[in-house]
């Protein structure tokens, strides 16, 4: 890009956006940011931005975006309140990988420090929640630190990045000129992978009797969806994914047997007891996956893979670390893999699989009597999409349902808070999901707690005209709580009932079309009218107020106690 | 697992904010840094960090991976104190009493290693360079005189025994 001379701070931060091709912006206005609004004005034939009806929606929204899209997503917010209000989703995008450029206003440098109007300290805030941060006192800093902003949020493992502009630099001039950025002497985002370690990798692979994939986001975020395939393909194993690697692969996948941890499918999480080779790429083993560390995989030799240095060993004791691109390490490995006859085993994962079946999966799905339940609504959902929708979910019973019943045959489908666990993170987030993938039915999953507190983006959705669909599970409870009051608290529900207000209502108000559910026989129609209507559609359904998510492993248990039912 | 003290040594781009990252490692497990120092290394522009806490070997390799994650950090490996050369700086405010007996003042600087740098009616100021033990030793001798006034120490300044430093020569620019 040729030279542009004296402009304002302002507009080189947005011709800088451009340069880096982030165009959708989600944001909310205030004092300190009001002469980047303005010049925004100039530039809607440019960029888009959406005005959220908070800023923790614009965050998550932000997140939706870059999930779906692969691409670095953009939020932008004042200073003090506006910024601190950013926290939580910039919390919730390092815990998830999910690259993000988060922009905030800052008070002028002259009055930093002073405790100005609605200054707060967002770069110390923000430090352990960011994967960099950097305050912009001058303007012409602006096209260098959005250069490094963009290039650390999406490189390596990425993250949620702050840039925070004082006002003064936002309207001081400068001379633009853009140099795009793609290495940093003090930092290594992708690690030479060591040949030795993958052919003594490979070689226990070859030699296992029992081995087991565990694959989690890192393989999304490679683009290595294809290679894991190959690689499991050739191998002959199961694989199982983690709860941020679903929709990675297809149920397609002969060998794949489902995702593992707490409310996991059964295989996964009993062979994991079994296996003799445990090989986890892209995932980071959570205590959500491990259960008890003492008692976790006592049989198994474990290879892990991942992009990040630090992952290794951290939680889990290795006896094969590959630091390297998931990508990489596979494309390294297969062409050493031998097929070996893994019948058996596969067959054990399969007999597993029959036994959650008959025991969970059918009383879940197709229930005979009373209310309509959570399994079945989503089994529903899934058949009516063609396992094409994208789904975003919130947090707690809902999602596990989701996680265990919404089948894929695409990538970055499934859209999950699953490291900070958000409550409120699923309708702002499907906002983002739908305007990157305009094209694709994107399905909110949310509970009636999870609705409540982020449902003033229902402005956003009207304001905008965001087409996503809204399924409402309403059981009149904060039920993943209530779950564990009644299992390990003997039923003492403990501030867990929600008197709720008339949520069609609440639709009707923004002018969304919606219905409530309440009847089993009408839950297709329902289904189907909603995915049939033009534009966005909320559908309530009323569901059993005191369901459990099964299997189940406590806290803190080993993954050989699994329970079943209460 | 036994916990002991351990020694970081990072070598970070000197920019803002570099110190507050690397001490939120700690914070967040609630390890308590005894002691910090940094200052410029042998190379302009790149910061050397010595931290020193007390916590257990697998903990610190955690540590240390997580501190190599922030992208100013250049590099940063973890130590035992015996893998070190360490040395303090101490100064000591000292009442000018001690200069009465000028023989025993005499053998005591002697005998410690230490000089005096500043010196008037009321107070002489003593500097001694050593390892933490000699400038504890020093300081206590002259509390049980009832001679010290005030007391500062420098933190460690360390330097490894084998050559460790030779990374940084791939960045001299």
């Amino acid at each position: 890009m040729s030279e542009i001379k004296n402009i304002t701070g302002a507009e080189a931060l947005l011709y800088s956006l451009i340069e880096e091709g982030a165009t959708t912006i989600f944001g909310y206005p205030g004092g300190q940011v009001i002469p980047i609004y303005d010049k925004l004005y100039g530039f809607r034939d440019r960029i888009h931005h959406i005005l959220t009806r908070h800023e923790q929606g614009a965050a998550h929204a932000a997140q939706g975006f870059a999930r779906v899209t692969g691409k670095v997503g953009v939020c932008m917010a004042t200073s003090g309140p506006g910024a601190t209000n950013l926290i939580t989703g910039i919390a919730d995008a390092m815990l998830d990988s999910t690259p993000l450029v988060c922009i905030t206003g800052q008070v002028p440098a002259s009055s930093l420090g002073n405790d100005a109007f609605q200054e707060a300290d967002i770069i110390s805030m923000a430090m352990p929640i960011t994967k960099w941060n950097f305050q912009v006192t001058s303007s012409d800093e602006i096209p260098w630190a959005i250069a490094r902003a963009f290039y650390i949020a999406r490189s390596g493992r990425p993250g949620p990045v702050l840039i925070d502009i004082t006002k003064n630099a936002q309207v001081e001039k400068l001379d633009f000129e853009y140099k795009k950025c793609n290495s940093l002497r003090c930092y290594e985002p992708v690690p030479n992978l060591d040949k030795s370690a993958v052919d003594e990798a490979v070689e226990l692979i070859n030699r296992a009797k029992k081995p087991l994939l565990l694959i989690g986001q890192g393989i999304k975020i490679s683009g290595a969806e294809q290679e894991i395939i190959d690689f499991a393909t050739k191998a002959n194993i199961p694989v199982a994914t983690t709860l941020m690697g679903i929709s990675v692969i297809t149920d397609d996948l002969p060998t794949y047997i489902g995702m593992l941890g707490m409310h996991g499918n059964i295989a996964p999480n009993v062979m994991t007891q079994n296996a003799d080779l445990i090989i986890a790429i892209g995932m980071r083993f959570s205590d959500r996956v491990t259960g008890d560390l003492a008692n976790y995989a006592k049989q198994a030799k474990i290879i892990h893979i991942d992009i990040d240095r630090s992952e290794i060993n951290k939680v889990v004791k290795v006896d094969i670390g590959i630091v390297a691109d998931a990508k990489d390490a596979l494309l390294a490995m297969t062409p050493q893999i031998s097929t070996v006859d893994r019948t058996e085993w596969l067959q054990f994962a399969k007999e597993q699989y029959d036994k959650e079946i008959e025991n969970v999966i059918t009383p879940s799905i197709n229930p005979d009597c009373g209310p309509i339940r959570m399994g079945e609504a989503i089994n529903e959902l899934t058949k009516a999409t063609g396992k094409n929708a994208v789904i975003v979910t919130d947090v707690g019973q809902q999602q596990m349902f989701s996680a265990r019943y919404s089948k894929f045959r695409n990538t970055r489908s499934f859209i999950t808070s699953g490291g900070l666990g958000t409550m409120g993170f699923g309708l702002p987030a499907s906002m983002g999901a739908k305007i990157g993938a305009p094209d694709k039915v994107v399905v909110a999953i949310l509970g009636d707690g999870g609705f409540q507190m982020t449902m003033q983006e229902l402005g956003t959705i009207m304001q905008n005209k965001i087409g996503v669909k809204i399924v409402i599970l309403n059981n009149s409870f904060l039920g993943m709580v209530r779950q564990w009051q009644q299992l390990f608290f003997e039923k003492r529900y403990s501030f867990t009932e929600l008197e709720n207000p008339d949520f069609v209502r609440i639709a009707s108000a923004y002018d969304i079309p919606s219905c409530r559910v309440t009847d089993r026989c009408d839950l297709k129609n329902a289904i189907d009218t909603m995915l049939n209507t033009e534009g966005a559609y909320l559908l309530e359904i009323a569901v059993a107020n005191e369901e459990n998510v099964f299997p189940m492993i406590p806290a803190g248990a080993s993954l050989s106690d699994l329970i079943f039912k209460e | 697992m036994k916990t002991q003290e351990f020694i970081v040594t990072a070598f970070t781009e000197n920019q803002a904010g570099v110190l507050n990252r690397i001490t939120a490692v700690y914070l967040r497990r609630k390890i308590n840094i005894e002691s910090l120092k940094v200052s410029e290394s042998s190379i302009k522009g790149i910061s050397m960090f010595v931290v020193s806490a007390i916590t257990t070997e697998d903990t610190i390799k955690v540590i240390v991976k997580q501190i190599k994650k922030i992208i100013e950090v250049l590099d940063v490996a973890y130590h035992t104190p015996e893998q070190l050369i360490t040395q303090e700086i101490a100064l000591y405010k000292v009442s000018s009493e001690v200069l009465k007996d000028s023989a025993k003042a005499d053998k005591l600087l002697r005998s410690t290693n230490a000089r005096i740098i500043e010196m008037n009616q009321d107070y002489v100021v003593i500097e001694k360079t050593g390892a933490r033990e000699e400038v504890e030793q020093l300081r206590k001798e002259l509390k049980e005189e009832d001679l010290l006034i005030q007391f500062t120490r420098s933190g460690s300044v360390v330097l490894h025994r084998e050559s460790i430093e030779d990374l940084l020569q791939n960045i001299a620019l």
